[in-house]
């Protein structure tokens, strides 16, 4: 099943991060698990290189971060997409749509694949 | 932008605030672990046990250990990025904020400037000095390891004697420390270009030093041009060469590059150039201008007890100072052990740079930096109380900040930035006054200061001025910085209410600077008094000859124009009667030297008819040639016997006059005219002189040593080369230069002359090292003194602005003007005599430093300590007076409803 999902590219994760967190604002866990069940659990993040990628779109100005109260009452830090990050999104996912038209385009042209 | 965006901006020093004490370790494992758990409870929830739910949850995740360390690393380099920020911005915040403050207080601003640009300026321009003179190495390739090397002759008490060939060679070839060991004297030339018409080239006269071939290469340095001296030069015959310096090429040859191989000639003798050494190549001294090998006859190397050799050496690498004095000083007992002519000669070794800077030069240097650091001292606690003053104006505002929350660290700081901002600022201004002040110095100086031609203000002096100025804005700002925190912090707006919040403690503070001012004014101007009253005893110093209306000079006959006795005196003699009939001319006479260097041409003597105790046989005495007249021009009197006469020449008996010193010594109780005594040993090689005279002594050794025992030689039997030639005037002495010169041309157009001054000038030039460390040392006390009084002035003018009031309500209930004055004064002059005796105990411990730099007054001057306290007394009355006036003449009405 992991197979399936592929390597998620860097760039792939950060937009899955700020799409997730145009919900408002959630800890590192909530995102991966929006992302894996608005997936259907196809899209696993790999939770190794979550946090790096939320400092590394912290460092960017795309997201902020603070310390909270999670829902059981716990300390854990909640990321808050910026105005900048919702403008990198809107940019990243027009790309990303352009690019996924291409290939399917490319795909669904004859010869059909079976 | 909406309009509330400023709004929640946070205050800077809130966002600073914020930062204390974040923890990121704790932070990044919080983040993990909350993670895992919530991982771990979402497996449970699907049944999974607790611990197989947690290895689950922990797999998934991949390596906690390693991505939690990348986390913690990637955050503290974050942290320290946004407080390196946090710095700049408050940085840049708070510079901005001084300035405005500054500008909006431009009088206070204009006086903290100037004093901080005096005190810095001032240190800037001596410590420029001090740096080219004593500090940067000498300009040799490792310069540190080149030494002096002297004999340490026990029987004369000179420590730093010169040595003989033979004594040079054992150094030379029996030491184990050196690389390399070079000798050399220094002798006057008389250069003329080969080959150039007499009529068309004014001989020169140049100072030369005369070396063994190696000279150079225990230097380290190398010719520009051409090549130094080898081996082989050092053989008479083959030592027809000369290396130029810098400046004789220039000068002489046009900096012509195919000057290598030409002829010149010196002292008559014609030489080849063969090389032209780098700009600035100055040894032992800057007057050195031909370098020429040191060739010396087989007699010479084998006399072992005539000495006229320096010798300088170059330390092996990694062989230490000490370690050289230890093996020299072996060296030295052996010699002593194997020719009784050592015996009590040992060796001394001094490092060259100290050498070439003198003891008494490197005192006064550091007495003059000790002195500045004295003023900007002073400068500082003008300042430190200018802002204490401000910092009482400044009160409601600091109290402003302090009630929107800033913390007392962030308060200082921001006080010390606004210090240091100033300080930098004088030091800016005050490194331009030094600039000015150094081209002034420098022409003052006397010429003979080493390295003085390099004095300027370089990089490495900046960097000591902008450390300075740090350092003095902290120092100046600390005490204000903490005092208005404090207040601030205790009561911020409260205290307002009623003016006056400087409390008892700022009022000690203050008093404490102005007393610590007042001291150091005190011990700087106790110096200062004690080199004025050296120099006014060195003035009044007679030097039992008349030194007016007197004109010398020297000329030196080459060997080879002039061979014989008779064809030296022929010259002289035809040149003293000439120059006597000069108009304006009263007398002229002849004296090997005016005044004795302190290595003198001396000689030991004997007596004839009388047993000489071994103290006696030691002793040595100038041997001086002199023409008949000489003691009638210079007004020394002739107390027994006869003066020379013409008749005392080749053909008639060998006689000699002595000083009265040495008769008083040698025959106390009997006529020494009649008597006899030989120059050398008790074989008395020499002829055997029959004493005719006994004149007065003169001072000749100059001011601050003692007469000693002389003997004078008639010119016509005792013949030398060169003479100094004394001409008293009727008017101006120097108006008289050109007729003798004229004179001597008439005679040889080839022979030059050298050392043209008059006797005053000399004088002049002896004591410009003192008059130079007087008139800066005069100079900073009496900055001292200004800024002092200044001060005093200032604190006791605030304080009394302070108490208006209270002398309001004095004055209202019926107190004259004048108690009011006197409780001010009173209060004023306590600091003051406080000030006075802590000054007065440093400065008997600074006068005993400075010594070596007095003549005829001890360090504990009463006079001077006297004269101190009043000219201190004096300027504190007036400076406290002068407050206390104003306060006592304030309307009682006004002073009352004052704020």
């Amino acid at each position: 099943m992991r197979a399936d999902t592929g390597d998620l590219l860097q760039g792939t994760l950060g937009i899955l991060i700020l799409k997730a967190l145009l919900l408002g604002p959630s800890h590192g866990y909530g995102v991966a698990r929006w992302v894996e069940s608005t997936t259907d659990d196809v899209l696993r993040i790999e939770e190794g290189s979550l946090y790096p990628a939320l400092r590394r779109l912290e460092d960017n100005g795309w997201v902020s971060s603070e310390w909270g109260l999670s829902e059981n009452n716990r300390r854990a830090r909640y990321y808050t997409i910026t105005r900048a990050g919702r403008a990198h999104l809107r940019a990243e996912a027009t790309v990303w749509f352009r690019y996924a038209g291409a290939v399917t385009q490319v795909l669904r042209a004859s010869p059909a694949l079976t | 932008m909406s309009e509330h965006e400023p709004s929640r901006r946070p205050p800077a020093w809130r966002r600073y605030l914020r930062f204390w004490g974040s923890n990121i370790d704790a932070d990044v494992d919080d983040e993990l672990r909350f993670h895992l758990d919530m991982r771990a409870r979402d497996y449970e929830a699907r049944g999974l046990p607790t611990d197989d739910a947690r290895r689950a949850a922990a797999e998934r995740f991949g390596d906690v250990q390693s991505i939690g360390g990348a986390l913690r690393n990637h955050d503290r380099r974050r942290e320290r990025g946004r407080q390196r920020q946090e710095y700049m911005s408050d940085l840049t915040n708070d510079l901005r904020y001084g300035t405005r403050a500054f500008l909006r207080a431009p009088a206070f601003t204009t006086v903290a400037l100037l004093t901080i640009a005096l005190g810095i300026g001032a240190t800037t321009a001596i410590y420029s000095v001090v740096n080219a003179v004593i500090l940067r190495p000498l300009p040799f390739p490792e310069a540190d390891r080149l030494i002096q090397v002297w004999m340490d002759n026990r029987r004369t008490g000179l420590k730093e004697d010169i040595h003989s060939w033979p004594n040079y060679a054992d150094l030379r070839d029996q030491n184990r420390v050196f690389s390399g060991v070079a000798a050399y004297y220094s002798r006057g030339y008389n250069l003329t270009a080969a080959g150039c018409r007499e009529s068309e080239c004014e001989p020169e006269r140049v100072t030369g030093l005369i070396s063994t071939p190696d000279m150079f290469a225990v230097l380290g340095v190398n010719p520009a041009l051409g090549r130094g001296f080898t081996a082989g030069e050092d053989e008479s015959g083959r030592d027809g060469v000369v290396v130029l310096s810098h400046g004789l090429w220039t000068r002489l040859f046009a900096g012509d590059r195919n000057v290598l191989g030409r002829q010149v000639r010196l002292n008559g003798r014609e030489r080849t150039v063969i090389g032209v050494m780098p700009p600035g190549f100055a040894f032992p001294t800057r007057d050195i201008d031909v370098w020429v090998p040191l060739a010396l006859d087989p007699d010479t190397k084998q006399a072992r007890s005539s000495f006229f050799l320096y010798a300088v050496a170059r330390l092996k690498p990694g062989v230490t100072f000490t370690r050289a004095v230890t093996d020299l000083n072996g060296l030295g007992r052996r010699l002593e052990e194997q020719y009784p002519t050592n015996r009590d000669i040992g060796v001394h070794l001094v490092p060259l740079q100290e050498q070439i800077v003198g003891r008494s030069l490197r005192t006064s240097l550091w007495v003059m930096m000790a002195a500045v650091a004295a003023v900007l001292l002073i400068a500082c606690a003008n300042v430190a109380n200018l802002m204490l003053s401000r910092a009482a104006v400044r009160e409601r505002e600091i109290g402003v900040r302090v009630a929107l929350g800033a913390g007392r660290t962030r308060l200082i700081r921001q006080l010390l930035t606004e210090s240091v901002l100033l300080s930098v600022l004088g030091a800016a201004l005050g490194t331009a006054l030094a600039w000015g002040g150094l081209r002034v110095l420098v022409r003052l100086a006397p010429q003979d200061i080493p390295r003085l031609d390099q004095v300027r203000i370089d990089l490495s002096v900046l960097a000591v001025t902008l450390a300075v100025a740090v350092v003095t804005g902290l120092a100046f700002g600390l005490v204000p910085a903490l005092q208005s925190s404090r207040t601030a912090s205790a009561s911020a707006l409260r205290e307002h209410i009623r003016g006056g919040t400087s409390g008892r403690r700022a009022q000690h503070m203050r008093r404490s600077l102005v007393a610590a001012q007042i001291a150091l004014v005190v011990v700087l101007l106790t110096g200062a008094g004690l080199l004025i009253r050296s120099f006014i005893r060195l003035q009044r110093v007679d030097l039992h000859f008349r030194t007016d209306h007197l004109l010398t000079m020297r000329f030196s006959l080459p060997g080879a124009k002039y061979p014989t006795p008779q064809s030296r005196n022929a010259f002289q003699g035809a040149l003293l009667e000439r120059v006597r009939q000069l108009p304006g001319v009263t007398g002229a006479a002849f004296i090997t030297d005016i005044f004795l260097s302190s290595l003198p041409n001396s000689t030991n003597f004997t007596l004839e008819g009388r047993e000489m105790t071994p103290e006696e046989r030691g002793i040595e005495v100038p041997v001086d040639a002199v023409s008949p007249e000489y003691f009638k021009v210079m007004g020394v009197p002739l107390l027994r016997g006869r003066t020379f006469t013409a008749a005392d020449n080749t053909d008639a008996p060998q006689v000699v006059i002595i000083n009265e010193n040495m008769a008083r010594r040698f025959w106390p109780n009997e006529d020494p005219i009649g008597k006899r005594f030989c120059y050398g040993g008790p074989q008395c090689g020499a002829p055997v002189l029959t004493i005719v005279g006994v004149v007065g002594d003169m001072r000749r050794t100059g001011f601050d040593a003692p007469v000693r025992y002389e003997t004078f030689r008639p010119y016509t039997q005792y013949v030398v080369s060169m003479l100094t030639l004394a001409v008293r005037t009727v008017g101006d002495p120097i108006t008289a230069v050109a007729p003798v010169r004229a004179q001597l041309r008439a005679l040889d157009a080839e022979q030059p002359v050298f050392e043209v001054a008059s006797m005053d000038q000399l004088l002049s030039s002896m004591v410009a090292q003192r008059r130079f460390s007087m008139t800066l040392l005069g100079t900073f006390a009496a900055l001292a003194l200004v800024l002092g009084v200044v001060g005093v002035y200032g604190v006791t003018s605030y304080l009394v602005a302070q108490r208006t009031r209270e002398v309001g309500v004095r004055l209202a209930l019926g107190a004259p003007p004048s108690r009011v004055v006197g409780m001010v004064v009173r209060q004023g002059m306590i600091v003051a005599v406080v000030g006075l005796a802590i000054g007065l105990a440093a400065a008997l411990v600074a006068a005993r430093l400075m010594k070596g730099l007095l003549y005829g007054v001890g360090p504990y001057d009463v006079a001077t300590l006297v004269a101190v306290t009043a000219v201190i007394a004096l300027a504190t009355l007036i400076a406290n007076w002068l407050p206390a006036l104003r306060a006592a003449h304030v309307d009682p009405l006004t002073a009352l409803r004052s704020d």
